[in-house]
């Protein structure tokens, strides 16, 4: 027999509580990895490969106010502007569903491709797309996810204008970050809402990296002082900002993931002291032979360290396999399109797998220690 | 018997602290055994005999007085120096048999040499020679709760030499055991002082094990009466 084949006897003596120990851990990584990927995923999302030269435009005062159309030819004029087209948030729900499952935007379609060139289709649905009034695109996962497929009438209920439009899928589109939007015309929009002239954004592509900071500094001050100041940013700052609208989702979910490290600690040194407390008497025997109190801490350090580093080990690496190579769309409903597990993620989780082996042993494995042979061998068995 | 002393006891005193209680177990006790004894302590309960041979061995400390076993003053030594202490110089035997229930009797045994610079092939034989000594080489492969009381006392009895101690103290080991298996044990201890020169230190209540040792002492409200 060896030192560690005597630990791992310790540590299997009551299998059940072991794998219910080794279970909790797993479940609760699992989890936390889960949430940290969840935050991230969240608080910086997927740039597309255009995304370094594109910028968008909103209203200084909220995303929800309007800008005015008259702004578009002003904004193409400035130099470093290569292609521009409104972007309008149309809010519609699909059939009976309760909420918005994809987003549907209106916009210029002959712009399409040059602003957001990685949505690739053939040139048939971008001809169909720009010639035909009532057409749209939508994105493949949601094509997927409702069946849907080209010549396919569809009808959304909007719940930021007072209509209902029909509108006839000519293209299904890929290639981007997440591929579940749907586009349309914004002079149907404009028809049909009854309110032309009123857009939700501007979304253009710069010539170059080097003229962003400029277009952008030129695009506020143009319209500084007028009815309708706007704030100009990159793609990235945009969605920073955006998320930001959400308020405290990072604080909501660094609280859920405290609360479940917090909790798995108490469970597991809870579980440990118990797992010890039965076995006073048999270290107060090991103490007798001559094990000294170093060696005792350093069983029970061991023991504790290597249930949690199994339990670790598997909701860890399940969380991996599941999120690399599941199809997280469909996992997630489409809510997530990509969930990557990555290594600073996976290297926080096994930090705290390890860090709550040795916590979980510590009051246990010192009251061991401390514990005199005479006392230990009082212990009722 | 031969008349050397192994252990050496002046004006021993323990006092435990129960919250403001002060309760003397042992009380100016002096004593010395030779080497190559079989002494056996005897008296009533709470006359302070565990608590005599727990200090002896090494696991509870006096609150004054000395208690030199081979030369070496235990109370002195600190917690390791204890620890190694008793690894190398005594073997325990425990009225409950006291064994690890989830190794086997040969892992039980083997135990203590894990703490030694032995080789696995060195600590298989001591573990197989003194398994044999006590008659349960065929049982070496078996867990405690597979053997009876009789043979798991033996198996203790197997521990407690297997790092070849001069000392081997026993509390109470034949308490938990019929007629029979008592009767067994004892003559183990018997052996081990008889055959292989070791002293011997046992606890008990009956007589009729203290007749298998070379000398009894008495104690009785923590002082000897027959010393």
């Amino acid at each position: 027999m060896t030192i560690p084949a005597f630990i791992i006897k310790n540590a299997l003596r009551n299998k059940r509580r072991a794998a219910l120990s080794i279970l909790s851990v797993a479940v609760s990584l699992f989890l936390l990895v889960t949430l940290q990927v969840a935050l991230r995923e969240l608080t910086l999302p997927p740039e597309d490969v255009g995304a370094a030269l594109r910028v968008a435009v909103r209203n200084k005062i909220s995303l929800a106010n309007l800008l005015p159309a008259r702004q578009l030819p002003i904004i193409e004029r400035i130099p470093g502007v290569e292609s521009v087209t409104p972007f309008t948030w149309f809010g519609g729900k699909y059939k009976n569903e309760e909420g918005m499952t994809f987003a549907q935007f209106a916009m210029d379609a002959k712009k399409l491709r040059k602003v957001f060139g990685e949505a690739k289709m053939s040139e048939e649905e971008y001809v169909a797309f720009e010639n035909q009034r009532n057409a749209c695109i939508i994105g493949r996962i949601t094509a997927e996810k409702y069946r849907l497929k080209r010549g396919d009438r569809i009808t959304l209920e909007s719940t930021v204008y007072p209509v209902t439009m029909d509108f006839q899928i000519v293209g299904i589109y890929s290639g981007t970050v997440d591929d579940r939007n749907m586009l349309f015309h914004q002079e149907y929009l404009d028809e049909a809402s009854g309110l032309p002239g009123m857009v939700g954004m501007w979304w253009m592509k710069v010539t170059s990296a080097e003229a962003m900071p400029k277009v952008i500094q030129r695009i506020n001050d143009t319209f500084a002082n007028t009815s309708a100041e706007v704030r100009a940013e990159s793609e990235r700052a945009f969605q920073l900002s955006f998320i930001s609208m959400w308020g405290n989702i990072r604080i909501l979910v660094t609280s859920v993931s405290s609360v479940v490290v917090f909790t798995l600690v108490l469970v597991s040194a809870s579980t440990m002291s118990m797992a010890i407390r039965e076995r006073f008497r048999e270290l107060a025997i090991l103490k007798a032979l001559g094990f000294r109190r170093r060696e005792l801490f350093a069983f029970i350090l061991a023991e504790s360290f290597g249930l949690a580093a199994v339990g670790g080990l598997i909701g860890i690496g399940s969380a991996y396999l599941l999120y690399t190579y599941g199809d997280i769309s469909k996992l997630t409903s489409g809510v997530f399109v990509v969930f990557e597990v990555t290594p600073r993620i996976l290297a926080f989780a096994s930090l705290v797998a390890a860090s709550l082996g040795i916590l979980a042993s510590l009051l246990p494995s010192l009251a061991a220690a401390r514990m005199s042979v005479v006392e230990g061998l009082k212990t009722l068995d | 018997m031969a008349t050397e002393p192994i252990v050496t006891i002046r004006n021993l005193t323990k006092v435990y602290a129960q919250g403001e209680i002060q309760v003397t177990a042992l009380h100016e006790v002096s004593l010395d055994i030779a080497a190559g004894e079989f002494m056996t302590l005897m008296g009533p309960s709470g006359s302070g005999k565990s608590t005599l041979l727990h200090i002896i061995a090494g696991i509870d400390r006096p609150t004054r007085g000395e208690c030199h076993v081979q030369g070496v003053d235990v109370a002195r030594l600190n917690e390791t120096e204890l620890a190694d202490w008793r690894n190398q110089n005594v073997g325990f035997v425990f009225q409950t048999f006291n064994l690890i229930p989830v190794l086997t009797a040969f892992e039980n045994v083997e135990l203590p040499l894990l703490l030694t610079q032995l080789g696995r092939k060195e600590r298989r034989r001591q573990v197989a020679a003194a398994l044999d000594l006590v008659g349960l080489a065929d049982r070496m492969h078996h867990l405690p709760k597979q053997l009876s009381g009789g043979q798991e006392q033996r198996v203790a009895i197997a521990r407690a030499l297997v790092t070849d101690p001069n000392l081997i103290v026993a509390d109470e080991p034949t308490g938990n055991l019929d007629a029979h298996s008592a009767e067994d044990v004892l003559r183990a201890l018997q052996a081990l002082r008889r055959d292989a020169g070791k002293t011997v230190i046992m606890v008990t209540h009956d007589p009729k094990a203290a007749a298998f040792g070379s000398r009894s002492v008495h104690l009785e409200k923590g002082e000897l009466t027959n010393a």
